[in-house]
Order: structure tokens, then sequence, then C-alpha cells
């Protein structure tokens, strides 16, 4: 359970400790990867707790989520249109949707235990 | 919860680890862009260079003082030893100086006397950046008002007099004494006091700042109180 938690951790460690930087054109892109990425960890840690996850689509949407963000970025960037707010729209609304559905998912397991608790008693 | 999801959640987070810790570094610290032109390079070349052939001559005077140190038979190297002494005691301030070099004087303005105004004294902050200009062009050795101005000279405030090495200097008539390496660094330095903004500033003060014509021959006093060393110790050698 804390496994993932653990992963983020030595990824933040890494990245600091490390020193990486990108050059700042590319910031945008990045930035948008970041939250494509965490709208697809969301997304599924819903699909399981819904109990339809999925393998396949967890790890293609994922790769796919990101390049498909980078990729509306960098033709914002090349038409003139800032058509990362797009991406950033989708994913942030989805992002609190699944959260959202997360959250009520875990409050009804919470409530389940509890009643049966009681009940067992 | 099933292993091989965790798996896949662990490698995903990590991966979103480290994108933000690369945005976070990214964003935290802009790497610095070198926005300047060409003209701003070559200023700080030449500057550099500038560096560089002081330096040289430097080796090449502490080059000349080994080879003579090595070429005199014992009974000169006392001799030699006494000279370096004399001018490392020179360049401290320890003894007196004389050389080319040149003389400010600095007054209080004629409207001032005419308009009745009271004499103020200079401020500090003026008398720092006169004393930093002419030990950036070129100046050796200086002293104001017969104080010398050796490495811990303070030029600062007490209780609204100004004082160089803690005596207060005079409201009225102040004398600058500067000491140049040669003739032509005096008249230099008098060229480049003159076409230099110092008059404007000194009377904006109701100061007038004269420069006088670079001279053959200028003597400068020692410093006049005693140098403390609080930080150099002598090193026993044992033998």
């Amino acid at each position: 359970m804390w496994l993932p938690l653990l992963g983020l951790i030595l990824g933040l460690a890494l990245g600091l400790l490390t020193d990486i930087q990108i050059p700042a054109v590319y910031e945008n892109y990045l930035s948008i990867a970041v939250l494509a990425a965490l709208d697809t960890l969301f997304g599924g840690i819903r699909a399981h707790l819904q109990q339809v996850y999925d393998d396949k689509v967890f790890v293609s949407g994922f790769f796919f989520n990101i390049a498909l963000a980078a990729g509306l970025a960098f033709l914002g960037v090349h038409l003139g249109v800032d058509l990362y707010l797009a991406a950033i729209f989708a994913f942030g609304v989805r992002l609190f949707q699944n959260i959202a559905v997360i959250r009520r998912i875990l409050i009804t397991k919470w409530e389940d235990r509890h009643k049966n608790g009681m009940k067992n008693q | 919860m099933n292993k091989k999801i965790i798996a896949r959640i662990t490698i995903v987070s990590f991966i979103i680890g480290l994108m933000i810790a690369i945005q976070y570094n990214t964003v935290q610290k802009p790497t610095e862009r070198d926005t300047r032109d060409i003209w701003e390079v070559r200023q700080e070349l030449s500057e550099e260079k500038k560096r560089q052939s002081e330096l040289l001559s430097e080796i090449l005077t502490l080059s000349e003082d080994v080879k003579e140190y090595e070429s005199s038979n014992s009974k000169n190297q006392g001799q030699v030893l006494q000279n370096t002494l004399e001018e490392l005691k020179r360049e401290a301030g320890l003894s007196p100086v004389s050389g080319p070099g040149l003389t400010l004087n600095i007054r209080p303005s004629m409207e001032l006397i005419e308009f009745g105004y009271q004499v103020e004294p200079i401020t500090p902050e003026l008398l720092i950046r006169l004393v930093n200009e002419i030990f950036r062009f070129n100046g050796l050795y200086m002293e104001i008002n017969g104080q010398r101005i050796v490495h811990t000279t303070a030029i600062r405030d007490i209780n609204g007099d100004t004082t160089v090495n803690s005596i207060p200097i005079n409201d009225t008539e102040v004398e600058i004494k500067v000491i140049t390496e040669s003739f032509e660094m005096a008249e230099k330095l008098y060229s480049y006091l003159y076409a230099s903004g110092f008059q404007d500033d000194f009377y904006i003060d109701n100061l007038d700042l004269v420069i006088n014509k670079a001279q053959d021959k200028i003597t400068i006093t020692k410093f006049d109180g005693e140098l403390v060393n609080s930080y150099l110790v002598e090193e026993n050698k044992g033998d």
C-alpha cells in the first residue's frame, strides 16, 4: 500500500539530488506531462477501486496522455493558439472528478466497514 | 491489492515524482541568460587583459627579487633583504614615499561663501568614492590632510565630523596627495579626474574640487599610528 508513495518520494529525491534541469522552452510541456501523468495515476486508482482496472488501458493511457498533451502544446505553440490550456483544463477537470470518485468510494467502504463492525459487536 | 497493480502504480508515481522534481528545479533555478552584447564582452575581456598584464608585471618584479637573492653573496643578502623590507614598508604605509603624482584640493565653493551658508564638512561617502576611484585608476599611495591611506584606514562620520584614520579632517580646506607609478600616469589620472563627474558631484555639496596639474615629485608622509596585525602569526620554524 505504501509502495507507490515510496516510489513518489524516491522519484522526487532522485530528481532534486541530481539537479537535472530542462531548457526553459520545454517547461510548458513538462508541466502538462506532469498533469497528464497525475490524471492517469488517479484514473488508475479509481478504476482499481471500481474493479474495472485494466493493465493495458492504464499503461497505454499513461504514455498516450502524456504524448497527447505534449503534442497539443507543441501544436499550440506553432499555431499561435494556447492549446496547452485545453489540455490543462481537460486534465484538471478529470483530476478533480477522479479524486471525488475515489473519495466517495473510500467513504462508502469505510462506512460499510463501520456498520459491519457495529453489527459484529 | 494486486501486486501487479501496485508495481505499475509505483513505477508511475516514481516517474511523476521525477518529473515534478525536474520541473521544480527548472522553475526555481533558471539559468541566468547571457544578455551581454559584443561590446560588453569586449569590455570585460579588456578588463581581464588589464588584470593579466598587472599580474605579469608583478610576477616580473618578484622574479627580479628572486634573482637578486640568488645572485648576491651572503654579505649582500642582508642588503637585499633590507631593500625588500623597505619596499614592503613603503607599500604598507610605514615609511614616507615620494614620486610623481598630483594634488587635489577641496574647498567650499564661492557661492557658499557669497551667500553666507554654513560650511558643511565633506561627506564620507563622497570622499570614499573619490578615494576608490583614484585607487582604481592607478593611484599607488594617497594621503588626505596628512593622513596616509593604508589598508586599515577608515573614512567615516564620527559625531558629525568626517574622519580619516579616526582624525577629523578640516572642514574648509582638504588636500589630497596622490602618487602614481610614473609622471605619465599622473597626467592620465589628471585627465581622467577632470573628465569624470567628480567636480559636479562635489559641487552638489557646495564644494569645489580643484584638480592640480601633475607634478614630478610629491612626498607623502608615513602612516601615523601603529598597524595592528590580528591574524598574522609568526611561524616557528624550529631551526
